[in-house]
């Protein structure tokens, strides 16, 4: 097991150096570049600024100083904003990132599980339509409808939660709406996967053959079904939490939070070669690494599953 | 009273509700079970063997099941289908333990073997942990897993199918139980398999005093080892018997073209095999009749109309069929 988490560990990297090499050629293909303006900049100054940036160096070069930047840990210069490097952006807006992201993604599952639990065990009854209806809501409505009508409830008419702003600011209450807003969505999914995977449990034999040996429901819940019901919610969260980290840009927009989210859409917008990279790249690492860290707890979950 | 009786069915009615109409799976059922015998259950599928034997556990799922009406006393005291969730939940697998068809899908692929047989013995026999596994142990060996200390710990994939129906075997006698339910516990085995298994469930209720409901749609497990048969149709029983009764002098038709129908390798081979014609009935709002009336070949006018009631025959041999009437 040990042999293969190490083996799985060393396949990322290949992964994520054709992910960094895609990336690099795709964003030169499309037309224009960072210092494009309506108005022409005079040949002399486009010619300096490339220059600075190594911009007017053949493409294999440019590639290969980058890849070399990138192992060193080295994102390079922000092409849009002058002061600081990308490493100070990401470095500055992860975090937030990724407090909103875990924290929204906990509440879903927890929720979202407890969700699909009980309305597999109370198939067809309020309980099953009251939450399937919550999960229904919480996929078709967007988010830029729930964030607002949220705040706009709590905080505006009720003044119990801060408008928007983050922790440094308002203190943890700024959490509170931007984190249900955000897994609303995740819970949705979570509760119609769990209740699923539950339902197709509880119908299994072998929890005939647990109610045959006179144990009580709580048990053969938490003991026999959780287990294999939780595969699909843990396949599922590789990607999902990939997904709420750079996902929240609605959120960060509505709540004025300063995460990844923000960077990531602008970055395309200004051109901003290197931004665009380093948010890809911390994107992809995030969703390899997860989906490493699944395919390995999986292994724990399901004996059948065997890694050699 | 016969002391000797642990399970008395009486009128026992299992019913579905679907959208086409009711199932009646078990249409009035009864039967008696002796301490230590073992009594057959034979019919094809959809006849309600199965059904009602998970209705005396109250396995039935309900929604759409329901168990209309019946007594199922057991110990002659305790009435099973009137009693609470709880209450069944305390004889289940202490008292009635099941084996079912599958034992591939039975058992819990996520959990160790320990697991799952410790949790029935320090559920009802009040072990801890400790002990509970040395029984286990002890009940592997018993049926033939070897090396059990170090099996115990394996997960159900590491077991072939055979090896896993003893596990759940060990399972289901862990706990001494006076009636073992096997619903048709050899049919997902291997022919050789099969006979080991049929060996184990003999060998092991006569040693432990278990009597044993043994489910089958196959006569030639009933032949081999059952005290007492009893053949279903159609949520009925149709004929019940003797082992040598039933083999030697079926009664029914439906019985007869059964035992008929089993080719035979000591008899030199005529022609085309025996097979009884048409399908079995759709139990689905089945009009006064003899269910079995359309393919059976001494059908009368009156078994088109009434539902012959069962005749009961010398040394409690019983059948349901307007053949017999007069034989009382």
């Amino acid at each position: 097991m040990s042999k293969y988490i190490l083996r799985r560990a060393l396949g990322l990297i290949p992964t994520m150096f054709i992910i960094v090499t895609i990336c690099f050629f795709f964003i030169r293909l499309a037309p224009g570049g960072p210092f494009s303006r309506e108005k022409k900049i005079p040949p002399q100054i486009m010619k300096n600024i490339e220059a600075k940036y190594h911009l007017d160096e053949p493409l294999a070069v440019q590639y290969i100083r980058y890849l070399g930047d990138v192992v060193r840990g080295d994102l390079g210069p922000s092409y849009k904003y002058k002061d600081y490097d990308v490493n100070f952006y990401i470095g500055r807006s992860l975090p937030v990132s990724l407090i909103l992201g875990s924290l929204s993604l906990l509440i879903a599952v927890l929720f979202g599980m407890i969700a699909g639990m009980l309305s597999s065990l109370r198939q067809n009854t309020w309980i099953d339509y009251l939450s399937m209806s919550v999960a229904v809501v919480g996929i078709s409505v967007p988010l830029f409808v729930i964030g607002p009508v949220l705040m706009y409830i709590f905080a505006m008419k009720l003044n119990i939660l801060p408008v928007a702003g983050w922790i440094d600011e308002k203190g943890f209450k700024a959490l509170i709406i931007p984190v249900v807003t955000l897994s609303l969505p995740y819970f949705a999914t979570i509760a119609r996967l769990s209740r699923a995977s539950f339902l197709e449990s509880l119908r299994s034999d072998y929890v005939r053959t647990a109610k045959a040996k006179g144990l009580k429901t709580s048990v053969i819940m938490f003991k026999h079904v959780l287990k294999g019901a939780s595969l699909p919610v843990v396949s599922y969260l590789g990607p999902a939490f990939s997904g709420i980290i750079t996902g929240s840009i609605v959120i960060e927009q509505i709540f004025r939070i300063p995460g990844l989210g923000r960077h990531f859409v602008q970055s395309a917008f200004n051109r901003d070669y290197t931004m665009i990279m380093g948010t890809v790249i911390v994107y992809s690492l995030i969703l390899v690494i997860m989906n490493f860290i699944v395919d390995v707890v999986y292994g724990y979950l399901d004996p059948r599953i065997s890694y050699k | 009273m016969n002391n000797d009786i642990i399970l008395k069915v009486d009128g026992l009615k299992t019913y579905f509700n679907t959208d086409d109409g009711i199932v009646k799976a078990v249409d009035g059922v009864s039967f008696e079970l002796k301490r230590g015998e073992t009594l057959g259950l034979v019919g094809e599928s959809g006849s309600g063997k199965s059904v009602s034997n998970l209705s005396l556990m109250k396995l039935i799922p309900s929604p759409p099941g329901k168990i209309m009406a019946g007594t199922a006393i057991i110990d002659g005291n305790i009435d099973l289908l009137s009693l609470n969730e709880s209450q069944i939940r305390e004889l289940r697998g202490n008292k009635i333990a099941m084996i079912f068809q599958d034992p591939m899908t039975s058992l819990n692929p996520f959990l160790r073997i320990s697991t799952q047989m410790i949790e029935t013995l320090v559920l009802h026999q009040g072990m801890d942990k400790k002990e509970a596994l040395a029984k286990s142990i002890d009940m592997l060996d018993l049926v033939g897993i070897p090396n059990p200390e170090k099996r115990v710990k394996d997960y159900p994939h590491q077991f072939s199918g055979g090896m896993r129906q003893r596990v759940m075997i060990a399972m289901a006698l862990s706990c001494d139980p006076e009636i073992l339910i096997a619903d048709e516990p050899t049919s997902a085995l291997d022919v050789t398999i099969q006979a080991q298994i049929l060996e184990l469930i003999q060998s092991l209720s006569k040693r432990l005093g278990t009597a044993v409901i043994m489910i089958t749609h196959d006569l030639g497990v009933v032949a081999g080892m059952c005290d007492t048969v009893i053949v279903m149709y159609a949520g009925r029983i149709v004929e019940k018997g003797t082992n040598d009764e039933i083999f030697d002098s079926p009664k029914h038709p439906y019985t007869k073209g059964l035992i008929k129908s089993v080719p035979r390798l000591d008899r030199p081979l005529a022609g085309r095999l025996f097979s009884i014609e048409g399908q079995p009935p759709n139990v689905i709002d089945l009009p006064s009749c003899c269910p079995f009336h359309p393919r059976c070949h001494k059908v009368m006018d009156k078994c088109k109309n009434t539902t012959p009631e069962v005749t009961k025959l010398e040394n409690g041999r019983e059948v349901r069929c307007f053949l017999y009437e007069g034989d009382k």
